[in-house]
Order: C-alpha cells, then sequence, then structure tokens
C-alpha cells in the first residue's frame, strides 16, 4: 500500500469526531444547571459541554447521543468520551458507554509543490470534481475508501475520512496523480 | 471608589424597608408583635453590614435608630474655639468637621450624613442636623451608636432648637459651670455672715435642693449619674480646698456672688420649665423624631454630604481603599467564568424553558458528509469510565446574577454584556445596570 513517494510528508490530523450513546434519556436542563463548562442551547435542544484535558467539545442530545469534536487523535476521541461519559454520570445519569464510534477525521497535509488544478481534474475525470466559481479547490472522491481529498493549487490537502488509516490511504494514492500535475517552478506550461 | 457602596448599601437598605414594611400588616394579622418585625430588622440589617466589611459602617450609622449621649469622664469647662475647625477624637473613628462660625458666641458644625459614631463633641457647640434641627450642646458630649436592641437610655441634652438670642445661649452655657461656682460661693455665704447663717441656711438648702433637682433632672437625661456627684465633689473640693480665698472673695465680691446666686435663680427657673417640658414631651419620642427628620433629610442628602465628608474623613484600620470599581468584570478568572455560565444558564433557562425535545442531528460542528452510524454495541458498563483528573471546577465565591444582553464566544475567548445584576466579589458586592466583560477559557 505503501508507495515510496510520500516518505517525508506530514499528515496531521486536526479533527475527530466521534459518537456515542448513553443508553438512557439525558435532561438537558440538569446537566446545563450542575454541569461545569456547558453553554445550553434550547433553541435547537443540545447542550455543549467542553473539556480541557483532550480538548474536546461534545454536543449533548436529550435523547443520549454525544457528539464528540475537536479530539486530535482516535484515541484522544475516545478517552474524552469516556471522560464526558463519566462527567454524566456524576451527574446523577445512568450512563452506560456504548456504540462508540468514530465518525469522521479531518488531516491536513501539504504537497511540496503547486498543483495545476485544471490538469488534475482534466486527467482523473470522473473522481475529481473543480469549480473554481464554487470552491477554489478540486475535490477529489475516493469511493471505496470513502474519502474526500481537496486539493488545493498551492499543494495543500485536507482529507477527510472515516478513520485515520483511511485518510492516510487516500493521501497515498493520491500523491502520485498530484506529482503528475505538479507545477513545476520556473517552467511555463501552456494552459491547452 | 468608595462611592461605590454608597448606593448597594441604600439600594440594600431600601429594599429592607420595603420588605419590611409589606410585611408589616402580615405580621399583624398573624398576631404578632410589631417588635418582633423589628427585631427581624435589626438582625437583617446587622447581618448585611457585617457581610459587607466595614465600608457601609458609616452609611449605616444614619439609619441606626439608637444614639446614646454619654458625659465623658473628662467633664471639663473648656470652651470651644470658634473659627477653628474642631479635631474631634472618637474611639474608633477620627474625624474632622468644618466649624461654621455663625455667631461670635456660639460655635456650630453640621453632623454629616456620614458620620461615623462615636464622636466626641466638646462642650458649648450646636450642633445641626442634616435635617437642619438646631442642637444646642451644653456640655461635652460623646455620640455612639449603641448596640441594636438597646433602649436608648440617655438623652441629650438640653435640646433648644432655635435658640433666638446670644444671652440665652451664654447662659444655658454655663448653667452648670455655675453650679459650682454656686456651689462655692453659697457656703461662704454663711461663713461671714453667722447671724444670718440660719435664713441663708434655709436659702442654701433651697438652693441646693434647687440645684439638686437640676442635677437630677439632667441626670435623668444624662446616663452618667456620677456627674451630680462630680459636680457636687467639686463643689465640696471647692469649698474644702478654697474656703479661704472664698472668703476673701466673699467680702470682696459679694454682690457677685449674688448676683451669681440671682443669676443661678434665674437660670433655674429658665431650666426648670425646660426640663419640665422636656420630661413633658418624652424623650423617647423626640429621639425619634430626630431620627425620622434625619433619615429622610440623609437619604436625600446621602450623595451630597458623602462626597463633602469623603474629602474630609479619615478613614482607620478595616475599612480598606482599594478601588474596586463597580465596573470591573474584566479580569475575570476561571472560577468566576464558570458561576457566570450558571448564571447565564439560569436565566436562559427561565427565559425559554427548553422542552429538550430537539432530536435533530443538525450538528454544526459536523466536518464532510454524516456517514451512516453503525450499531457497534460494545456495552462497556460504567466501571471503565475513567476519573477527571482535572478537578479545576471548584464552587467559587464570587458569583455574578443578571441578565444578559449578549454572549457571544470565539473558539475560547468570550464576551459578555450583561445588565441589571448584583456582583458578589471578593466578599463585597457591586450592583450593576450593566456590565461588559471579556474572559478566556
Amino acid at each position: 500500500m505503501d508507495s515510496s513517494n510520500d516518505d517525508a510528508l506530514d499528515i496531521i490530523i486536526t479533527n475527530v469526531v466521534a459518537t456515542f450513546r448513553t443508553r438512557c434519556h439525558l435532561n438537558l436542563r440538569t446537566i446545563a444547571l450542575e454541569g461545569t463548562n456547558v453553554i445550553y442551547k434550547p433553541e435547537v435542544g443540545k447542550v455543549l459541554m467542553k473539556l480541557r484535558k483532550p480538548k474536546i467539545t461534545a454536543s449533548i442530545w436529550s435523547s443520549g447521543k454525544i457528539i464528540c469534536t475537536g479530539a486530535t487523535s482516535e484515541d484522544d476521541a475516545k478517552v474524552g468520551a469516556r471522560r464526558l461519559a463519566r462527567c454524566l454520570q456524576k451527574l446523577g445519569f445512568k450512563v452506560r458507554f456504548s456504540a462508540f464510534k468514530v465518525v469522521n477525521v479531518l488531516a491536513v497535509c501539504s504537497m511540496p509543490f503547486s498543483i495545476h488544478l485544471v490538469d488534475f481534474t482534466k486527467n482523473n475525470r470522473p473522481i475529481a470534481s473543480y469549480e473554481p466559481e464554487l470552491h477554489p479547490a478540486a475535490t477529489y472522491r475516493i469511493k471505496h475508501l470513502k474519502a474526500t481529498i481537496q486539493v488545493f493549487s498551492t499543494g495543500s490537502l485536507t482529507v477527510t475520512g472515516p478513520n485515520v488509516q483511511n485518510v492516510a490511504t487516500a493521501v497515498e494514492q493520491v500523491y502520485p496523480l498530484l506529482f503528475e500535475c505538479r507545477k513545476p517552478l520556473r517552467e511555463k506550461r501552456k494552459v491547452n | 471608589m468608595l462611592s461605590n457602596t454608597g448606593p448597594v448599601a441604600k439600594l440594600y437598605l431600601s429594599i429592607i424597608h420595603d420588605v419590611i414594611e409589606s410585611m408589616r400588616e402580615l405580621f399583624l394579622e398573624e398576631g404578632l408583635e410589631d417588635r418582633v418585625l423589628d427585631d427581624l430588622r435589626h438582625l437583617w440589617e446587622s447581618k448585611m453590614m457585617q457581610s459587607k466589611a466595614m465600608e457601609d459602617f458609616r452609611k449605616n450609622n444614619i439609619n441606626s435608630s439608637n444614639f446614646v449621649l454619654q458625659l465623658p469622664d473628662n467633664y471639663g469647662l473648656t470652651e470651644p474655639e470658634p473659627g477653628a475647625s474642631l479635631v474631634i477624637p472618637a474611639s474608633q473613628n477620627i474625624h474632622r468637621f468644618p466649624v461654621k462660625n455663625t455667631s461670635e458666641t456660639v460655635a456650630t458644625f453640621s453632623l454629616p450624613a456620614g458620620l461615623a459614631y462615636p464622636v466626641q463633641i466638646p462642650a458649648g457647640v450646636t450642633l445641626q442636623t442634616a435635617s437642619g434641627q438646631l442642637y444646642k450642646v451644653n456640655v461635652p458630649v460623646v455620640v455612639t451608636q449603641a448596640p441594636v436592641g438597646q433602649q436608648p437610655v440617655s438623652h441629650p441634652t438640653q435640646k433648644a432648637p432655635a435658640l433666638p438670642s446670644a444671652a440665652v445661649p451664654s447662659s444655658t452655657v454655663h448653667p452648670q459651670q455655675v453650679e459650682p461656682v454656686s456651689a462655692a460661693c453659697i457656703p461662704q455665704l454663711p461663713l461671714p455672715e453667722t447671724p444670718s447663717s440660719k435664713e441663708i441656711k434655709q436659702q442654701q438648702q433651697q438652693q441646693q435642693q434647687q440645684q439638686q433637682q437640676v442635677p437630677a433632672a439632667d441626670s435623668s437625661h444624662l446616663q452618667e449619674v456620677h456627674s451630680p456627684p462630680s459636680e457636687a465633689t467639686t463643689g465640696e473640693n471647692n469649698l474644702s480646698a478654697q474656703p479661704e480665698p472664698v472668703n476673701f472673695s466673699s467680702t470682696a465680691s459679694p454682690s457677685p456672688c449674688s448676683q451669681v446666686l440671682d443669676f443661678q435663680l434665674s437660670t433655674e427657673e429658665k431650666a426648670l420649665p425646660q426640663t419640665a417640658l422636656l420630661k413633658t414631651k418624652d424623650i423617647d419620642d423626640i429621639l425619634k423624631e430626630v431620627i425620622e427628620e434625619e433619615r429622610e433629610k440623609a437619604q436625600r442628602d446621602l450623595d451630597y454630604s458623602y462626597s463633602e465628608l469623603s474629602d474630609i474623613v479619615q478613614l482607620d484600620g478595616a475599612a480598606d481603599n482599594s478601588d474596586m470599581e463597580e465596573e470591573d468584570v474584566v479580569p475575570l478568572e476561571e472560577n468566576d467564568f464558570l458561576g457566570m455560565i450558571n448564571a447565564e444558564a439560569i436565566k436562559v433557562l427561565q427565559d425559554g424553558d427548553g422542552s429538550s425535545d430537539g432530536n435533530s442531528i443538525s450538528s454544526s460542528d459536523s466536518e464532510g458528509a454524516d456517514k451512516p452510524v453503525e450499531e457497534e454495541d460494545p456495552l462497556n458498563s460504567g466501571d471503565d469510565v475513567i476519573e477527571q483528573d482535572i478537578p479545576d471546577l471548584f464552587d467559587t465565591d464570587n458569583v455574578i446574577v443578571c441578565q444578559y444582553d449578549k454572549i457571544h464566544r470565539s473558539k475560547n475567548r468570550w464576551k459578555f454584556h450583561l445588565k441589571d445584576g448584583v456582583m458578589c466579589y471578593a466578599g463585597r458586592d457591586y450592583v450593576f445596570s450593566k456590565a461588559v466583560g471579556e474572559a478566556e477559557w
């Protein structure tokens, strides 16, 4: 799976989104009144609870579903989610930590070269799409990995995928394609 | 500045007043005495005063219903210096009052509203309270604040409102000063004139009785009973210590002595009706009237006189001079922040009670597309959970209870626009109508 091109490419995970369930109904008002570091949003019907130690913001719904965002790794997300469940347990709810799942991982990556997006899109026609009027980046979706890569002309990439492994794989997959369409320095290319 | 605590105390006292008054009917209906309500009020006020450190001590003294006039231990016959600013030593505080020289013989000064008791006032000054009443202080007095619940036992001496003439003040200035002199004068009469000693003795007895009546009347006003005995002792001392000079002076000036005696009689006659007048009008009522007037006037003139006072007054000891501004919400700590979040949550909940039915997962934090959730069910039990290893959340004493205009957050920077609130910070209360704050979480 490893293509030898990305020997020194840093993939930085910026966000991990995870959900879990407490298997019990949660009284948002109680959480809002007695919990610490909570923001109550009654208009939406959720409570945001922010944790410091794994820097995490959790959206808590009354049904017991909790979405945990802001973690920097999958383990961090799990630790944070458990801490959160512990917090809710201390508030008096019969919390059972269940159905923990990392839903989304967002990573950024930077290519050492600029990319010619039009060429890149032309070469990867069905998979890549580029609408410069809508968004300055070309979107490359890898279906079997369920990953989405947004390619910017500067060479920066943002990759989102269901887990970290998929994200890494996606980067490796797309690297050679990008390498083909790179904009070499001090070389003029004619735009067809 | 200290001026911040003034309105706070005023507000709190007005709140207490309103509550007590509105309860009065209920209490009466229940059959409880008025005294219970007053006790409650005193308790409340005293607790409130204690809780807000000492800066409100002076404010509360205005509204205190008891002040006790005592003779100082050094009962002296000194006259005040007209035109000089009096430095009046008090047991707790030192105050300087400007002396307004309204007349040549009478030195008056205002008793400012922000006066902190006890205050020692020399003899022969006319006090003008905030309500405008003039009280002639004929003896050196110490004005103190009685503890709560103590009945005003003592009474001010010789209240003579709006003394019209200068002659009368000058005469009433020295009634007690005259007495020892007359006491000295009287026994000298029988010394040279023994044949008429009996008559004079009768006269003397009468006068002594009258004398003792006046001191007795005064002692009923004065708390210190030792004063008449002290007068008597001074008289006797004068008698014993100075018989010979008296003899000399008696031969040399019997007429002044008789004049003094006549004078004494006339002043006593004047004093008696005055005391009689005072006696008929109950002293308690007089005090209460004075207090009510003072209170009303003080509430009106509070700020004015206080600002005047703040230039003059020196505070000792407990009253701090830290310039806590009422809008000093800016450097909030995390603990305050937590309290405020709770307060904000309370307000939010009271405004719009969330029925917590929102099940729509429209999380704005979600990056990328929402994938269908796979139903795994590891069912870890609650035994595996991890403790919060940073117990940075502990209860704080600094609390703000208020309403919010706008609360804004960017990442971890918070901005607060608050209104209509009370902040308890470092033990002191601050009341605000608008507050702006910033914090970092």
